[in-house]
């Protein structure tokens, strides 16, 4: 956590809580803009609920989340499994679909969203597929098509929930390449990661969940040296510690 | 030869009562199976067939206050459907309980009132007509009312077309966007409710739901497309609901039966034949070989 530093989101004092019970408690810190976070924590440390909080789909039950990204410029990629697969839709029409905030709900595609749709496509490697329907693709063409829509949307802050679980390798390397770009012009990336290696290349900065409470630290820190940061990180990601 | 088809399918049509029928039939066969589509899409099949049930009472209510009146049957159809449509949805919501199962009982008791309440006013005959319809009496003002019923609904569905297509693949990225998922899945049910209030004058309370979802299900074996499955769908509606009042003109059988069971004829011919996923589709798909050479 960097004050000097501008954050378009900052989590002051959140407590948030699931069914009742007490997740996450006195999270303080922002997220620096154009910046990958990774967000890091055993199962159940509260990665999930703290993304639902950041999105405003799960009310705090203290403190807040001070956002000034207007909510058609944020998106937030869910794990793959909510995604109903029998729907008739092809890749172009979802990625298509993320003109839709900003651009309304009543109003048509024209020309040039069709132009930027074939560029996010062929930027993501799935131009060929696009007439495709969802059902027929493979895990990794998946997640490129819904990074697509992510790109169409022009999100100024994106959220990804193990967004390399069940995809190709060929896939990790784009999607890595894209959200490095989409970082480098100002998107504020926050990515739920189990994969040490995968964060080691992918994020900068490290947001530490374990037993109810986020520390923010960086990928260096992580990775080499500070001793401390290092072990509550892996005891977090359930790997087993330096000196444990 | 030409006469014997003009005598068929054209000089039915010279009675007033069958042209209205027709296009009663042809309105409702716009609007309907488009509903049915994303009812499919959203598995929600079978809650047709419950707010069929639901809007009994209040049709019944209808005939109860001002006799045989079109307007005032189907406001009472609107008013219960949408009141079992909200009590359902809260009773779940309160209790998290399925909305299924909260609306299963509440589509039975609906069931059981909206019989005694006609029993209570009126004769087995009058039952029968609130129960199963009666296209061949559509007057001139019915025809009217359905009309702008379907219009209203085709419109409305076009309005929120969009969200419609997002809230069924990914619900979660329209709650992202602030935009209320209850909202668009309240006004769509509202639609269901109105589309078979149109629909009960000409088929009846219990049948009006078959030529929304049957239409459906069916383009279900023909396209896998969205635009291509409500294209087939209002297609099959239009010629089960023309072909059906025809054979309930020749045959003489009861008029919305006909043309229910000649779009279940269709979807079971279409899952014998259909493009896709029917029986012949699945013996005619066998792997091709690769035609690489064989290992030595």
């Amino acid at each position: 956590m960097s004050e000097t530093q501008s954050s378009r989101l900052e989590l002051r004092d959140l407590q948030l809580a699931q069914a009742n019970r007490t997740v996450l408690e006195h999270v303080n810190g922002s997220f620096r803009d154009g910046a990958i976070t990774a967000l890091v924590g055993a199962n159940g440390a509260g990665k999930s609920t703290l993304i639902q909080g950041i999105m405003g789909m799960l009310r705090p039950v203290a403190g807040k989340v001070v956002c000034s990204v207007p909510k058609e410029r944020r998106a937030w990629l869910p794990q793959q499994l909510a995604l109903d697969l029998t729907f008739p839709m092809s890749v172009e029409e979802l990625v298509m679909t993320g003109s839709w905030p900003s651009h309304g709900a009543l109003t048509g595609y024209c020309a040039r969203h069709y132009r930027r749709g074939r560029e996010v496509m062929a930027r993501l490697g799935i131009s060929h597929l696009a007439h495709r329907p969802l059902g027929e693709l493979s895990g990794g063409q998946r997640q490129r098509a819904l990074i697509g829509r992510t790109l169409m949307q022009e999100a100024e802050l994106l959220l990804l929930d193990e967004p390399f679980a069940n995809v190709d390798v060929e896939t990790v390397e784009v999607l890595m390449t894209v959200l490095h770009e989409m970082a480098d012009n100002g998107t504020t990336i926050i990515v739920v990661l189990h994969d040490m290696e995968q964060l080691a290349r992918l994020a900068e900065e490290v947001v530490v969940l374990h037993q109810g409470h986020a520390r923010w630290t960086t990928a260096q820190a992580v990775l080499h040296s500070q001793p401390t940061a290092a072990e509550s990180a892996r005891l977090a990601l359930g790997m087993p510690g330096v000196g444990a | 030869m030409i006469e014997l088809l003009h005598e068929w399918l054209i000089a039915p049509f010279d009675y007033g009562f069958m042209r209205r029928a027709a296009v009663a039939g042809l309105a409702l066969s716009l609007a309907a199976p488009p509903i049915g589509v994303f009812l499919m899409l959203r598995g929600m099949s079978l809650i047709g067939d419950a707010m069929a049930h639901a809007i009994l009472p209040g049709v019944a209510l209808g005939f109860l206050l001002a006799g045989f009146s079109l307007p005032a049957m189907s406001l009472g159809g609107v008013l219960s459907g949408l009141l079992v449509a909200m009590l359902a949805g809260s009773v779940s919501q309160m209790t998290g309980h399925r909305e299924d199962s909260a609306m299963a009982s509440f589509f039975l008791i609906s069931l059981a009132a909206g019989v005694m309440l006609v029993s209570l006013g009126g004769s087995s005959v009058d039952l029968t007509h609130v129960l199963f319809g009666s296209i061949l009496a559509v007057n001139t003002t019915a025809l009217l009312l359905i009309a702008a019923i379907s219009s209203v609904i085709v419109f409305t569905l076009a309005l929120i077309f969009r969200a419609l297509v997002v809230e069924c693949l990914d619900p979660l990225f329209l709650r992202g966007q602030g935009m209320q998922g209850g909202l668009v899945h309240g006004v769509f049910l509202g639609l269901v409710v109105l589309n078979l209030t149109a629909g009960f004058q000409t088929l009846g309370t219990l049948m009006a739901v078959g030529l929304m979802m049957l239409p459906a299900t069916t383009a279900r074996f023909w396209s896998k497309r969205l635009e291509g499955l409500i294209g087939t769908a209002i297609l099959l509606a239009m010629l089960a609901s023309t072909g059906g009042l025809l054979l309930s003109y020749h045959l003489n059988i009861p008029s919305g039966p006909g043309i229910i069971l000649l779009a279940g004829l269709g979807y079971m011919l279409s899952a014998l034949f259909g493009r896709h996923h029917s029986l012949l589709a699945k013996l005619r798909r066998r792997a091709a070989p690769l035609g690489s050479p064989e290992p030595l």
